[in-house]
């Protein structure tokens, strides 16, 4: 039985992330598309309408990822893509104290679905998009 | 407290002692809060977390000075200043002695109360200042350690995911294979770079420059500048010129690290140039300094982005296909060399023709 296919979109600022992320994606039969920073995210998402997102953390700014997942999450503006299950990817980890989660949760901001820490792991990520993308 | 009105607890048990000083504080534009005994007194403190309190020494129940030392103990910077009637040098010393800011002998005037809760809510301002600084100063450093440890680990955990899908079959194809292991190395040397000019920062020491000012001719340092990098440039089909210098050029400088700034303004004018273009190197004598300028005819510099050009780790943001090479520091680097030689640097550009960096540093005497 063919997988249908699921379209993902991965927001990151490191074109090298997104290479060698995308072969564990089509690997598993997902169609990928990318943006390189938030704005072009924010028009991929509305275009593209994915199934699921991959934002990155820490992009230009600290916080992009994080008002990026708000954005889409409560603006009226992606009232259409406002389900769409977020998964925020970061190369920080909580040892330094900056899983931003915590802190964007104290600001009131909307917190994405699921975490992973870079690098992924092929099985590890695929299981999560997998248990998101069921519902 | 509130954003701008102080809060002051009156602790008397003096009706009018309590109804005068509220009139006069209220007059001050201060908001006050009464308390007709100790205990009342400290539960007031613990609510509603005054900035400054009035203390009667002499209150039935709890002795005025346990209440000064529940109130320390509710908040240690609360401003207590005691009212006694008893006016003697041991109260107003074990007042002090257990955190009384100052005390205030009975009995007072209209000014002499308004003097010193100025004075005391003074202190508490400071304070609070302080503390704000600390809390803002705390999370630059947080900031900063998030900012640095995400500027070392991407090119790693890039490196990582390469090894990972390689490593783990999910790339088949030779090609491919080959080509995200030579996008690994250049991550690889970007984080070599990047160490590198994070050991320059923290080992550059103002004080080492300032030790070992010494007079020498720019235009030697400019030559073998010209010479390490006419190789680099002529490859991209840059052409390298100096000018011969206009008037003096002796500079009084530390010559090793001022290499390191006409290195990175150098080898940033061969990097943003375009393929046939040039590079102009000049230096100006005036009177108390020598101005050095190196102009390129690169793509220019969006006229937004100049203020925050020497930021640490600030990039202009091009368009996504050009490789970030570099760490990004180069330019605060060599603003911190510039400027602990006491000169400056500045930058104009034309976006789509070219660039002019320009150090100003001090001239040698005799």
């Amino acid at each position: 039985m063919e997988k249908s296919k699921a379209k993902i979109l991965v927001i990151d600022d490191d074109p090298d992330f997104i290479d060698a992320v995308s072969p564990i994606l089509k690997s598993a039969m997902y169609d990928v598309v990318t943006a390189p920073n938030p704005e072009q995210g924010k028009k991929k998402v509305l275009e593209e309408k994915p199934d699921l997102i991959l934002l990155d953390i820490m992009m230009d700014s600290l916080f992009d990822g994080f008002s990026l997942c708000h954005q889409i999450k409560t603006d009226k503006e992606f009232e259409s893509v406002k389900d769409t299950p977020i998964v925020h990817i970061s190369a920080v980890k909580e040892m330094t104290g900056s899983r931003f989660q915590f802190k964007g949760e104290d600001q009131g901001m909307c917190g994405p679905d699921d975490y992973i820490d870079k690098p992924v792991k092929a099985a590890d990520l695929l299981s999560r998009i997998e248990r998101l993308l069921k519902g | 407290m509130e954003e701008d009105k102080p809060l002051i607890l009156i602790i008397d048990d003096e009706e009018s002692m309590r109804d005068s000083c509220s009139l006069i504080l209220a007059r001050e534009k201060l908001a006050t809060l009464t308390a007709d005994n100790g205990a009342l007194g400290i539960r007031t403190a613990q609510e509603s977390k005054p900035d400054l309190c009035l203390i009667d020494l002499k209150i039935p129940g709890l002795s005025g000075f346990e209440v000064l030392d529940q109130i320390k103990a509710i908040d240690p910077h609360i401003i207590c200043i005691v009212i006694t009637g008893y006016a003697t040098v041991e109260s107003a010393v074990e007042a002090m002695r257990r955190g009384a800011y100052d005390f205030l002998p009975k009995p007072f005037t209209p000014e002499e109360l308004r003097i010193i809760i100025r004075r005391g809510l003074e202190r508490r301002r400071l304070f609070l200042e302080a503390e704000s600084l600390r809390r803002e100063k705390k999370l630059m450093e947080e900031n900063f350690i998030t900012l640095v440890s995400h500027q070392l680990r991407s090119p790693l955990v890039a490196i990582a995911q390469y090894f990972e899908v390689i490593l783990g079959g999910i790339v088949k194809d030779e090609n491919t294979k080959a080509e995200m292991l030579s996008k690994a190395k250049n991550r690889v040397e970007g984080l070599l770079d990047l160490i590198n000019d994070w050991l320059d920062i923290a080992r550059m020491n103002a004080g080492q420059i300032i030790d070992n000012l010494k007079p020498f001719s720019i235009t030697s340092l400019l030559q073998q500048q010209m010479e390490f990098y006419t190789p680099s440039a002529e490859e991209k089909g840059i052409h390298l010129t100096l000018d011969p210098p206009e008037g003096s050029d002796r500079v009084r400088g530390d010559s090793e690290s001022l290499e390191q700034v006409f290195s990175n303004l150098i080898s940033n004018a061969i990097k943003y140039n375009v393929k046939g273009g040039s590079i102009r190197l000049h230096s100006r004598g005036e009177e108390t300094w020598i101005a050095v300028t190196v102009s390129d005819t690169g793509m220019g510099i969006p006229e937004e982005h100049l203020p925050y050009l020497f930021d640490q780790f600030y990039r202009v943001k091009r368009s996504e296909s050009e490789k970030q090479k570099g760490s990004g520091l180069g330019l605060s680097i060599a603003l911190k060399i510039v400027e602990a030689h006491k000169g400056r640097i500045e930058v104009s550009s034309t976006p789509g023709k070219g660039s002019t960096f320009a150090v100003y540093l001090p001239k040698a005497v005799g």
